[in-house]
């Protein structure tokens, strides 16, 4: 998918110092805004020791606590609160910057739909341009709406918070699960289906009800029919013949679980849990048929009993689910998160906790209870507790896991607010191309004269360009590989320049010895687009004028042997405009993806921004 | 009878009487058979001879990555027995190379691989020692040995560009510019009445005329065009009547020192053969007897001194001609990794191959029943300086 890889490797030192510096620092800030929170609460709390007792509004949590929470919302808060911690800590591996797009997005959406690639590709290409503030705020989102979940017992506060798992839950679900493959073919609940975070998001919803649904006998019924009805639909399609699921071999192939677990077992992880793994592949494989029955039956049994909203029917059949889940989890899915760059558990815990929650909600429904009288605090408007006078008081006043809340939420921001910045900017992150050639080098010496002649036949030399800026390069007009993505970065370079680009002159010096006639740098300008660009120069000369250009500017361009393309250095230049040496930069474009192109465009935008007095 | 009974009531009528209509409007004297696909290119491993010598391009080095394919240019001088290696410098020819005789001067097309996305042009007049650049092609070369041609003496050139459209550059000149799209060559009678459906080869002819060659899919005719009165006329050979009712391809089509050589494939699959046909004015022709190719297709085909041709096939046989209007020859069994042959005189023949870095050069004498080694070159195969 284009966009998709930065082509980086995952552990790429200059990366992954960067992301580890980036969660460093952002945990720092994260640690202080919940300090200061604490910090001003227990302030506040002993300046006023009477405050809530002389009118303020009490937080919400405590005025209404007409009816407690019930024990499948707590269940669910808590539970799905700790996951996302454990996934937000998931996200700090240390190869999540670079690996997430092209080792956990990409084949998740290999098998799916063109459309849903073409989706998935916009996510995908907006983490590999800036996979440090990508990864540094998915950590903390996923931590910051973990630990808001957990300490928001309920309220305004508590709804919100899973209000924001439903939607972060649902940003995972379309652009890191592809949907969780349900447009893929071999769509399972074995594999995970519907995706982990869908369930996620689900009980999200749950959460984020208003109390007066607690109340309601009807929430029961439909926590339990959702999933009696899900797990039945699930039982139908593992029983569809032709999918694989009946042959433990199929025409002497592993059948389509077999292969799958055999895939599992190859994966880095402890060796007990390999050999279970292979254990029950090589069970499957001789009694695929079996194993499928029993699957179907368990998951067609499970789904009539949460069908039905008996609680005395669900509960023997919810200690098998469970069971059946781990299993799952252990055999299947590999605990979700071992072997290369796991994201999450997968499916079953989510799944095992959603069923418990329903149970739960129909065994313990709580009694109808009346409205709750409104109290002399209730009656507080949100206009007079947002007065700034008033705040003090607010604060003091406030639970502290209102306090936590307000901290968590702070979390949330601090990681969601650089991923926002850089989704605005088209522009990759320049840590790519310094990981690729590492920082420029500061030159102020004055730059090697040159007297040459453009693409248009003009005599240009370096003194006619006096006055603007000159980002500087060489290349070889029939390279095949380096040379034309060097052209794109040079061409990006200008189109990011914008109005600046007038006061800034992009030339390439021919690199090649045998190819400099003006046709091959006309040629190399209509391929690469460059014949329309008004600030592009492509300066070439006979074989002595370039040869004494290069030697001023320690370019080596030597004909290799054998049908192989003239060896050649990759550096630019950064000329001021008075015609000195400003930096020299690598110019090596790596793996000349869309992410590293951008990132070169914008290394050299930079430097030309900085000579220009431009922020 | 509502008005849709009365639509299926009249289509019932009328569909009959529209397939009479047609039928009696006059079928064409030869039905259109149905489009075949054309028999493949032959490869751009090949060979040819001119005054300065031999000339053969193998492709070398990895074939399993396309970036690790380097193509290379031997010569073996007139009056030599000995290849060396002659590849032009300066350019990434892992797309191919595709070799255009000038008399004494070799003209040679860059394919163009990875992003590169025009052709380099170069050449040599001195055997290979010495290369100057000419003005590049703004499209890729087609990819068949014959997209190139030199007019020798004046350095006019024709080119066969990928998608069918030929250029040409006049003498001395900067720019290309286009003779014929195939979409147009196909229009004029000439092309009408071959089914042009693509180009293969371009040529002069020895009086200087530009031709160009491709498949035709009307059975019977070989579809050689000469450029004459601002318009295309047929010029290629009367097809025997044994094959008249074969598409025919023109696999390959050079000017030789002779005048010009064509090889021509009639059908495919098993019943496919293989002639080759001589002209010493590009106008009158004389054929060899067909060659079955017995399912196999073409996968080499090279010219020597006097007229001669050597083939190899898929089924790795080698062929040989040894002048206008001679039957095929069989060769011996090909030595393992041959590319190419390079034929010559009476029969004789040089097979080239190549396995990674290293080109085995065999030789076959005639009346003998053998290869014989008789030369061995490394290639230093930049490996990976493609990727």
């Amino acid at each position: 998918m284009p966009g998709m890889n930065s082509g980086l490797n995952v552990s790429d030192p200059a990366v992954v110092a960067a992301f580890k510096a980036a969660l460093v620092h952002q945990g720092l800030i994260a640690l202080l805004i919940i300090g200061l929170l604490g910090l001003a609460w227990i302030t506040i709390r002993a300046g006023l020791p009477a405050a809530a007792a002389a009118g303020a509004p009490t937080a919400p949590e405590a005025t209404a606590a007409t009816v407690a929470e019930p024990a499948w919302r707590r269940l669910l808060r808590i539970g799905f609160g700790l996951i996302w911690v454990f996934d937000g800590i998931l996200q700090a591996q240390p190869k999540m910057a670079i690996g997430l797009p092209s080792q956990v997005i990409e084949p998740t959406a290999a098998s799916s739909p063109g459309w849903v690639q073409h989706l998935v590709n916009i996510g995908g290409t907006t983490w590999s341009y800036h996979p440090m503030q990508a990864g540094a705020s998915a950590v903390w989102i996923q931590v910051g709406i973990g630990i808001w979940l957990i300490v928001a017992v309920r309220g305004p506060l508590s709804r919100l918070a899973g209000l924001v798992s439903v939607g972060w839950g649902l940003v995972v679900w379309v652009f890191g699960e592809s949907f969780g493959g349900i447009f893929a073919p071999g769509l399972t609940w074995l594999f995970g289906a519907p995706g982990a975070v869908l369930i996620y998001a689900v009980a999200g919803a749950l959460i984020a009800l208003p109390e007066r649904a607690w109340r309601s006998r009807w929430l029961g019924r439909l926590m339990t029919a959702g999933p009696g009805t899900f797990l039945i639909g699930m039982a139908v399609l593992q029983a569809w013949p032709g999918r694989g699921f009946w042959q433990g071999i199929s025409h002497g192939q592993p059948g389509t679980l077999a292969g799958m677990t055999n895939t599992m077992a190859q994966t880095p992880q402890p060796g007990f849990l390999a050999a279970w793994i292979n254990a029950f592949t090589t069970f499957d494989e001789a009694h695929g048929f079996a194993v499928n029955l029993f699957v179907v039956a368990a998951l067609a049994v499970t789904g009539a009993a949460f069908l039905s909203g008996r609680p005395r029917l669900i509960r023997p059949v919810l200690i098998g689910f469970t069971v059946l889940c781990l299993a799952d989890w252990v055999l299947i899915e590999d605990l979700g998160f071992l072997g290369g760059l796991g994201t999450d558990p997968n499916s079953m815990i989510p799944m095992v906790l959603l069923a418990a929650a329903g149970y739960l909600a129909v065994a313990r429904a709580p009694a109808e209870a009346a409205e709750p009288a409104s109290s002399p605090a209730a009656a507080a408007s949100w206009r007079d507790r947002l007065r700034i006078a008033a705040a003090p008081r607010t604060l003091a006043s406030a639970s502290i896991g209102s306090v936590a809340s307000v901290g968590a939420i702070g979390v949330i921001i601090l990681g969601a607010a650089p991923m926002a910045a850089a989704q605005a900017s088209p522009v990759a992150d320049t840590i790519l191309a310094q990981a690729i050639d590492g920082s420029s080098t500061s030159l102020d010496s004055p730059a090697p004269p040159f007297s040459l002649t453009d693409q248009h036949g003009r005599d240009i030399t370096l003194a006619s360009l006096h006055g603007k800026v000159v980002l500087l390069t060489f290349l070889d007009p029939v390279c095949t590989t380096d040379c034309p993505l060097e052209a794109q970065e040079f061409r990006q370079a200008g189109q990011l320049l914008g109005a600046d680009s007038r006061r800034v002159e992009l030339v390439a010096i021919v690199a090649n010895p045998v190819d400099y006639q003006l046709g091959y740098t006309q040629a190399f300008d209509r391929q690469e687009g460059l014949d329309g660009v008004p600030n592009w120069l492509y300066l070439t000369g006979n074989p002595a004028q370039l040869a004494q250009v290069w030697h001023g500017y320690g370019i080596a361009a030597e004909i290799a042997p054998a049908g192989s393309m003239i060896a050649h250095s990759e550096v630019a230049y950064v000329i001021d405009s008075r015609g000195r040496l400003r930096q020299e930069m690598d110019f090596d474009p790596g793996p000349g993806t869309a992410a590293t192109q951008s990132s070169f465009a914008a290394e050299l935008t930079d430097a030309a921004r900085q000579l220009l007095g431009r922020p | 009878m509502n008005r849709p009974g009365r639509r299926l009531a009249a289509a019932a009528v009328l569909l009959p009487a529209v397939t009479l209509a047609a039928g009696c409007a006059g079928a064409p004297a030869t039905s259109a058979p149905a489009t075949q696909a054309a028999p493949p290119s032959p490869s751009l491993n090949t060979s040819l001879d001119t005054a300065a010598g031999t000339w053969a391009a193998v492709a070398m080095g990895g074939s399993a990555a396309q970036d690790n394919n380097f193509w290379q240019l031997f010569i073996r001088p007139a009056g030599s027995t000995r290849w060396k290696l002659v590849t032009p410098p300066g350019t990434a020819d892992n797309g191919g190379l595709v070799l255009a005789s000038g008399g004494q001067a070799l003209v040679t097309g860059f394919r163009p691989s990875q992003d590169l996305t025009y052709s380099p042009l170069i050449q040599t007049s001195d055997g290979g020692q010495a290369w100057s650049s000419l003005n590049p092609l703004d499209a890729p070369l087609a990819s068949a040995p014959d997209a190139l041609a030199v007019k020798p003496g004046s350095g006019e050139m024709l080119a066969l560009l990928d998608g069918g459209p030929a250029e040409e550059a006049a003498p001395g000149s900067t720019t290309w510019t286009t003779l014929a799209s195939q979409q147009a060559l196909a229009g004029t009678p000439a092309g009408r009445g071959c089914g042009l459906q693509s180009l293969t080869a371009a040529a002069f002819t020895p009086s200087g005329i530009p031709v160009l060659a491709g498949t035709c899919t009307r059975p019977g005719i070989a579809g050689i065009f000469a450029a004459g009165n601002g318009t295309w006329q047929a010029a290629g050979p009367a097809i025997p009547a044994a094959l008249i009712r074969q598409d025919i391809t023109v696999s390959r089509l050079i000017r030789t020192a002779q005048g010009m050589t064509a090889l021509l494939q009639a059908g495919t699959g098993p019943g496919a053969s293989l002639l080759a046909a001589w002209s010493a004015d590009g106008g009158h022709w004389t054929l060899s007897p067909p060659l079955p190719l017995h399912d196999g297709a073409l996968t080499s085909a090279s010219f020597g001194p006097g007229a001669t041709a050597a083939i190899i096939t898929s089924s790795n046989r080698g062929q040989i001609t040894t002048g206008a209007g001679s039957a095929w020859l069989p060769l011996p069994p090909l030595p393992p990794g041959t590319a190419t042959l390079a034929p010559g005189p009476g029969g004789a023949a040089d097979a080239l191959a190549a396995r990674g870095g290293t080109l085995t050069v065999w030789r076959h004498l005639p009346g003998g029943t053998a290869w014989v080694k008789i030369q061995v070159i490394n290639v230093p195969i930049p490996y990976g300086s493609s990727s």
